[in-house]
């Protein structure tokens, strides 16, 4: 189990927040710390999780990918699977469960790819709360399909228009918002990072995903498997992939972050490699923070909307420090690459944020030997992707549709707003 | 210096340093000066300035374009203390700027500079207090927030750490909107006021000369910072000297 002395993982962590939210953060803190040695309170939650989300995930072994690669026997954990179609949803379920115990009846979330969005939106639609959703401008523009469906939930979506307009600016917005609404509204805090306690309980809800993965293993492969491989943008698949593991020395954790178009500033998103992040204070807590000399937050890149993340968890920062926790990245090309092999040779189409995973995992495994095991936790689906799919693989065919579409959907409208 | 507590209400006002640009800044000051504010905050620009509201954030944006930065904010206040002797200069920033410059150097640098004060909204008390020793030793001061939510305990304890003035935040939320003043917020200040002989610097949604005026006789210090920024952003830095002017004589405080 992870945990934090007082909110800091080693060096990293803490609560750096404007005075006005420490209630709200001390107020979470207690409650969590009474909830999370409870057996009853995390069995209520693997419940919630089962009814709703259809937990646990599967492990599915890649056996036509693990000859055709002719290394290590790999298995994906199928987070795509969940309820929503990604990991996110096991930490909302669970803050779901915090916020009915505080009794207030607004959330908020910051989203990136938009799947933390979409879950936040599903749970308070299932329990009745308001929820407005903070995602910057363009990844609006990169993740519409999720943008839709969460306005169809009920949930108001904001689009932030300043700085990147990715997600280090939604993630502002929603602080400023809770600022100012503290007392009647949680923010359901989407990721392994934030001001303490966020990152240690965020990986507390998620940690179910290596607590299934060990006994599944032990079920299926009869032994702890060799390496798993995660991908990394705040980091919470991967935190919650490694956590029942951390003791385990012989599985090696691997953390696959966004290597993007180049290493040239601004464009990728890695934060734990060297010559890279550096540490810093920002959004809340100390972590490696892409940043220039003056300590200025960077611009990031990557394909996939939810690893454009300018931090990293502090608990992955620290894990990277002691060496527990392998940094690896993959490039832009790569991951495409990865997408199309396991959506061809397996028949699962994952997200572009797993895919890196992906792309990292095939990699390690070609090096491997057969009797050896990798588990890849794929972390999301990529359903949410058929747009930058489309770009990534262009055919004649899809932009044809899109415009037949773009004029049937004007018609409509035009001829709702005549019926007015 | 700082005022003494029950001192008649003073305004203090902002530079965001790069905004609109460098040298403008140093006008923009000057007007501030002449029209009659003897505290001045220059805010190192942010990328990430989470306790802002739009106005600042994008002053910020706008100044990071222009040269903005930890550096050209001492740098400014070099120039500004030396030419404004009567004028109070604070450093405002968020952390990581300073952090990556190096506190300690930063609050030497700072200190050297002529800066009187700090105010870092997002460093927690607890973060000053191994400071303490340091920064009563330069005699810069640790301008420290209370907010409406912040409990007696922690009034008791920032109020501790404090020097030269409290910022009372005056509600919740971010700058740049507009506050009501009643009886609920004099009854905040009061409780403020059993905790700290300082005196007390509102801010957050003072906006106009009837926000100076409900706030005469409650309190010290007014922060007046959004609106300036707005006027500078719409009618320059002259005009906007000219409007604080004209703020402080509506607000009979010329």
């Amino acid at each position: 189990m992870i945990r934090s002395e007082n909110g800091y993982f080693g060096e990293f962590g803490g609560r750096y927040v404007p005075e006005i939210l420490l209630p709200a953060l001390t107020e979470l803190e207690t409650m969590f710390n009474e909830l999370r040695d409870d057996p009853s309170f995390w069995q209520e939650y693997l419940t919630l999780t089962q009814e709703f989300s259809g937990r646990p995930t599967p492990l599915t072994p890649l056996r036509r990918l693990s000859k055709e690669l002719g290394g290590a026997q790999i298995w994906l954990k199928r987070e795509d699977l969940n309820h929503s179609g990604a990991h996110k949803v096991n930490n909302v379920l669970g803050q779901g469960l915090l916020v009915q115990r505080m009794g207030k009846k607004r959330v908020i979330a910051e989203t990136g790819a938009g799947q933390h969005g979409l879950a936040t939106a599903i749970m308070a639609a299932r329990l009745g709360l308001d929820a407005t959703i903070y995602m910057g401008a363009d990844d609006i523009e990169r993740q519409y399909s999720n943008v839709f469906w969460m306005r169809q939930l009920g949930a108001e979506v904001v689009g932030v228009e300043t700085g990147a307009r990715t997600l280090k600016e939604a993630l502002d917005e929603a602080l400023r918002d809770w600022a100012a609404s503290v007392e009647t509204t949680h923010y359901v805090l989407g990721t392994v990072c934030g001001p303490a306690p966020f990152p240690e309980l965020v990986a507390y809800f998620q940690s179910v995903i290596s607590q299934e993965m060990k006994q599944q293993a032990m079920a299926q492969i009869g032994r702890l498997p060799d390496e798993v491989v995660a991908c990394v943008g705040g980091g919470s698949n991967a935190i919650g992939a490694f956590a029942a593991f951390l003791d385990d020395p012989e599985v090696a954790l691997v953390g696959v972050e966004a290597g993007g178009i180049s290493l040239k500033d601004g464009e990728h998103s890695i934060r734990m490699l060297p010559n890279t992040g550096e540490t810093g204070i920002a959004q809340g807590y100390k972590t490696l923070f892409l940043q220039n000399e003056d300590g200025q937050l960077g611009d990031t890149h990557s394909i996939a909307a939810g690893l454009d993340y300018v931090g990293v968890s502090p608990i992955l920062a620290h894990l990277s420090q002691t060496g527990r926790v392998t940094p690896d990245m993959a490039l832009d090309t790569e991951v495409t690459e990865a997408f199309k092999l396991l959506m061809k040779t397996e028949g699962i189409i994952p997200a572009l944020e797993s895919s890196h995973a992906l792309a990292g995992g095939f990699k390690r495994a070609k090096t491997m030997r057969p009797d050896q095991h990798i588990v890849i936790n794929l972390s999301g689906r990529g359903d949410k992707d058929i747009f930058n799919i489309a770009r990534a693989f262009p055919q004649p065919e899809w932009s044809d549709f899109l415009q037949r579409e773009s004029e049937r959907a004007k018609e409509l409208f035009d001829a709702t707003k005549e019926g007015n | 210096m700082f005022p003494k507590q029950n001192d008649k209400l003073q305004v203090m006002s902002h530079a965001v340093v790069g905004f609109p640009n460098l040298d403008e800044n140093e006008k923009a000051i000057a007007g501030l000066v002449a029209a009659g504010v003897n505290l001045i905050e220059l805010q190192v620009p942010f990328s990430d300035p989470v306790a802002d509201g739009h106005t600042l954030v994008n002053a910020c944006y706008e100044a990071l374009k222009h040269g903005g930065s930890v550096r050209a904010t001492l740098e400014l206040a070099k120039k500004v203390s030396a030419a404004h002797p009567n004028t109070s200069f604070i450093l405002m920033s968020y952390l990581n700027p300073l952090y990556r410059y190096g506190l300690e150097q930063l609050f030497r640098d700072a200190a050297a500079a002529g800066f009187k004060g700090m105010i870092i909204p997002d460093m927690p008390v607890e973060e000053f207090e191994p400071w303490m020793p340091l920064l009563d030793e330069l005699g810069i001061a640790p301008i420290l927030m209370v907010t409406p939510n912040t409990s007696d305990e922690r009034v008791a304890r920032i109020a501790k750490s404090a020097r030269g003035m409290v910022y009372v935040v005056s509600r919740m939320g971010v700058t740049g909107k507009q506050t009501q003043w009643g009886e609920e917020f004099n009854q905040y200040v009061a409780r403020i006021r059993q905790h700290t002989d300082l005196p007390l610097a509102i801010g957050f949604g003072v906006r106009a000369a009837s926000d100076l005026q409900a706030l005469t006789g409650t309190a010290e210090v007014a922060a007046f910072c959004s609106k300036y920024i707005e006027w500078q952003r719409d009618s320059g830095s002259d005009e906007a000297a000219k409007l604080m002017r004209q703020l402080l004589v509506d607000a009979q405080l010329a």
